[in-house]
């Protein structure tokens, strides 16, 4: 019994149970097992369960957990037990051909949630994410394919000395993850998707699947990057570019949606960065420490604005103004989780960027980690500005926004308890990455 | 008694005075405030004759050298001292807020631990995290609680000294990487192989949190918008933070780097404090030229510590404690006057002797303290930095005295402006009666202002173990 075959079965089983509140008991039970069972390997080569899958797993199987409490339809529960197999199977991959299989089936499962849609611009948003996901799939073959070319086995671990061929092919794989991970000059197609799709879907997208793809490429691409400088080098410039453009472009938005998706792309950047550093001891720590603090953040946002906004995607800072005043919880749970992203300390957020960015400044690159530090600060003009027009606007006469009801804000408790958690208890993740 | 009750009390605390019932915000924020002087006493009669008091770690993760570590010596007991007295006199100086006012005292309460935390933690990560927490209910109280332009404020405050803490993040992570720890009391032994980037990382940090100039510009904004129980807090604590950890980190963990730079931090200090004194000296405006005033102090004191010296440290220190209980009453009365006025404006002040006899004589108290007047604490502070300054820096040194010179300019003018002449139209139709809690609070200022002026020997028993104990 390995959690992804558990979960594979209860999305199966899951198309069968018409009841809603019978499907979601179902989906609850799956996920607790599938946590019971995360450290147990699937029997398929290339797939082995470790403690840092198990961790990483169970954090993602708890936010999926908080978005089916939330979650209205039959269909988007069987999919988020699918993505959560998917992304097991990812975790859990330790060969490149593994890694592909279980990249591409958790990029299939994304189109498929999005296709689900209410309105044109999802409609836009699940074509553009189809044409970069399309893009993406295109660059990673090319890679695998020249990688193949070189003759080194593609279930073999990447932490034997590579030559130039294997070493391109490599690169080019990367670029489509990149593509994927949204970082510039590949990210174009985020800012659209992340904030034309349902809230609820972006969640899971950018919250859930880029933290389990970014885990997950760092844990199999790390024994090459430390033998290769020049990668290092390109990565901290694209880290920095990332994060640069992402909260400049951000601090300019009106939308929510889009200074959510700017703001995840430039923590893909901060992400990116901590994968450079990979010559640190802490860089490891780093990365899990950031994938977990945005688990909770950018999922618990995402779900908030789905339940806010009645799963529209439109909701702009007009329509948030005096929240406060009417919603003082949804208030609270969105200036958290906002602080939380700024990295203000006692939330994870904060304890996320300090590890990866001392890991940055131990790999010795303090420059790149001062330009990150000083991106994180110029971020705090876009979510103080949320902040403050949850708290010191009026609330307009007529609103668009439902009243948060009692599941969707028992998930945005499950979640900010883990932002809260983590932002204190560093002790787990440095058990499981060191 | 478990220290973690001092820092993370509070936090807790914050949430049950939100939640209670209307009204009894006030009384939670009093009781523990009361609490926090209690314990700060206690502390003190617990110090050793040098070094520190360990009072517990906790939360290690050992791999990186992130664990809580809180100890206290001489020069932490000081600052929590002043921090406790002042926030007491907060806490009874706010007494008549209205406007939501279990929020209100939510955030002073929630304000009260990281600042503690700040004052006892020689873990440089966790001073960090409760350096960065005062900022959230500092946000809050100004942006909420202020005056017409209060947003602005606020987010120029927030973002300011975010930016400014990113730098000192940066040193502290330069500091792990070359030195192995995070203990700032183990630093001082340690080789650095950059000692001049994190000096200057943290100088320039910690400057902007004073302020020094050019880092000032945040403070006045955030000082005429905030209301005045919140601008004593400003200034009588939060800047007070990054004096107290110029002093810290600046000077005694890095003492080599600190006699090499002196030079730097003794002209930006005077610089400050003749530019901000003569910004002041052209206001109009009546909380920005305390404001002003404000800055020129903090310029003075650092005047005090570049002169590295345990006399000039300890004649800073003492300043900001001075400074601390002289600016109070100037800002509550300034807040107090705008209050019941609605205006800014000194020249439509005029007659407040006639109005307020009492609030003017607190007002003229202050004023002169401020100025350096015998007899109050203002006239200790600067003669004591002046000494030693002159003996640190030679003769020409003298020039710190222009200093006072110009502070009585712009005072004595403010005393013109709004305490003389004929009584203004705004003030004839104003309610002038402050309520006895403020009254209260500023007599009890004026009280502490004169005692220590012409009786200051147990202010500097309590001062100076903390530079003649070896620190330096």
């Amino acid at each position: 019994m390995s959690a992804f075959a558990i979960l594979l079965t209860a999305a199966l089983l899951g198309f069968g149970i018409r009841n809603l509140r019978w499907l979601k008991g179902f989906a609850f039970a799956a996920i607790l097992t599938a946590a019971f069972f995360a450290l147990a390997s699937p029997p398929i080569s290339g797939y082995t369960a470790d403690t840092l899958s198990a961790f990483f797993g169970r954090l993602m199987l708890l936010t999926l957990a908080a978005v089916i409490l939330g979650e209205t339809e039959r269909i988007n529960i069987v999919q988020t037990l699918f993505i959560g197999a998917a992304g097991f199977l990812l975790l859990q991959s330790t060969t490149l051909l593994a890694f592909v299989l279980a990249f591409e089936t958790l990029s299939i499962l994304s189109f498929i949630l999005v296709a689900r849609m209410q309105n044109a611009s999802q409609a836009e948003g699940a074509v553009k994410l189809f044409i970069a996901g399309a893009v993406a799939t295109g660059l990673i073959m090319l890679g695998l394919a020249l990688f193949t070319l070189s003759g080194h086995p593609l279930n073999a671990p990447l932490n034997a000395p590579l030559g130039v061929l294997e070493s391109i092919g490599l690169w080019v794989m990367l670029a489509g993850l990149f593509y994927k991970l949204t970082i510039v000059p590949m990210h174009g197609w985020a800012a659209d998707s992340y904030a034309l799709v349902r809230p609820a879907h972006a969640a899971i997208l950018s919250g859930i699947a880029k933290t389990v793809v970014v885990v997950a490429l760092f844990r199999l691409f790390d024994a090459w990057l430390i033998v290769s400088p020049l990668s290092i080098n390109i990565l901290l410039a694209l880290a920095i570019a990332t994060m640069t453009l992402g909260n400049f472009m951000a601090l300019f938005q009106q939308r929510l949606g889009r200074i959510l998706a700017y703001s995840s792309i430039a923590h893909a950047g901060y992400m990116l960065l901590a994968i450079a550093a990979v010559k640190s001891a802490y860089a490891p720590a780093g990365l899990l420490y950031l994938a977990v603090a945005y688990l909770f953040m950018q999922t618990a946002l995402f779900l908030l604005l789905d339940r806010l906004g009645n799963g529209l995607s439109d909701l702009d800072l007009n329509d948030i103004k005096g929240l406060a005043s009417r919603d003082r919880f949804a208030a609270f749970y969105l200036s958290v989780q906002l602080f939380s992203l700024a990295g203000i300390p006692l939330l994870a957020g904060f304890l996320g960027k300090a590890v990866a960015l001392f890991a940055v400044v131990d790999a010795g690159y303090w420059p790149a980690a001062l330009i990150a530090l000083l991106n994180s600060a110029l971020s705090v003009g876009y979510y103080a500005w949320i902040v403050k027009q949850l708290y010191f606007d009026d609330a307009k006469a007529k609103t668009r926004l439902t009243a948060l009801t009692a599941a969707p804000a028992f998930a945005q408790l499950i979640l900010l308890a883990g932002t809260l958690y983590f932002g204190i208890a560093a002790f787990s993740i440095f058990a499981v990455a060191f | 008694m478990n220290p973690l009750y001092l820092v993370f009390g509070p936090i807790l605390l914050s949430l049950i005075a939100y939640i209670s019932p209307q009204g009894w915000g006030k009384y939670i924020a009093l009781a523990l405030f009361g609490f926090l002087m209690k314990s700060s006493i206690t502390l003190y009669t617990l110090l050793p004759a040098h070094g520190y008091l360990m009072l517990g770690r906790y939360l290690r993760i050992d791999p990186l050298g992130f664990t809580l570590s809180l100890q206290v010596d001489q020069l932490s007991v000081v600052m929590l001292l002043l921090t406790a007295l002042l926030l007491l006199l907060v806490a009874l100086s706010s007494w008549s807020v209205a406007k939501n006012s279990n929020a209100y005292f939510a955030l002073l309460i929630l304000f009260a631990g990281p600042i503690f935390g700040v004052f006892m933690s020689t873990n440089l990560l966790w001073f960090f995290i409760f350096w960065e927490l005062t900022l959230i209910p500092m946000f809050f109280l100004i942006g909420f609680w202020g005056a017409e332009r209060r947003i602005y404020a606020a987010m120029k405050f927030f973002l300011y000294t975010h930016f400014a803490s990113m730098l000192i993040l940066l040193a502290f992570f330069l500091i792990r990487q070359q030195s192995g720890v995070f203990d700032m009391t183990l630093v001082r032994e340690s080789m650095l192989a950059t000692p001049t980037l994190i000096w200057w990382l943290l100088f320039i940090g910690f400057a902007v949190k004073m302020p020094l100039f050019p880092f000032h510009t945040w403070l006045p904004d955030a000082h005429v918008q905030a209301p005045a129980p919140v601008s004593v807090l400003l200034a009588g604590v939060l800047l007070k933070m990054g004096a107290y950890a110029m002093i810290r980190m600046g000077i005694l963990m890095l003492p080599e780097s600190a006699e090499r730079f002196a030079v730097i931090l003794l002209v930006i200090g005077l610089i400050t404090l003749f530019y901000a004194a003569l910004m002041a000296l052209y206001e109009t405006h009546l909380k920005k030229m305390v404001a002003y005033s404000s800055i020129s102090h903090m310029g003075l004191v650092a005047v005090g510590i570049a002169t590295l010296s345990a006399s000039g440290l300890s004649a800073a220190l003492f300043e900001m404690i001075g400074h601390a209980l002289i600016i109070s009453p100037l800002f509550l009365i300034a807040g107090f006057l705008h209050h019941r006025t609605g205006s800014w404006q000194m020249k439509e002040m005029s007659g407040l002797m006639q109005r307020a006899p009492y609030l003017s004589a607190l007002f003229m108290l202050a004023g002169l303290a401020a100025l350096g007047l015998p007899g109050t604490m203002g006239f200790i502070g600067e003669l004591t930095i002046l000494l030693s300054a002159i003996d640190a820096y030679g003769v020409v040194m003298a020039l710190v005295a222009i200093g006072s010179i110009l502070s009585a300019g712009y005072l004595i003018r403010s005393f013109r402006k709004v305490l003389h002449g004929e009584c203004s139209p705004l003030l004839a139709q104003s309610d002038l009666r402050p309520d006895a809690a403020l009254l209260a609070t500023l007599v009890i200022f004026a009280a502490l202002i004169v005692f220590f002026g012409l009786w200051p020997g147990p202010l500097f028993d309590l001062i100076n173990p903390v530079f003649n104990g070896g620190a330096l």
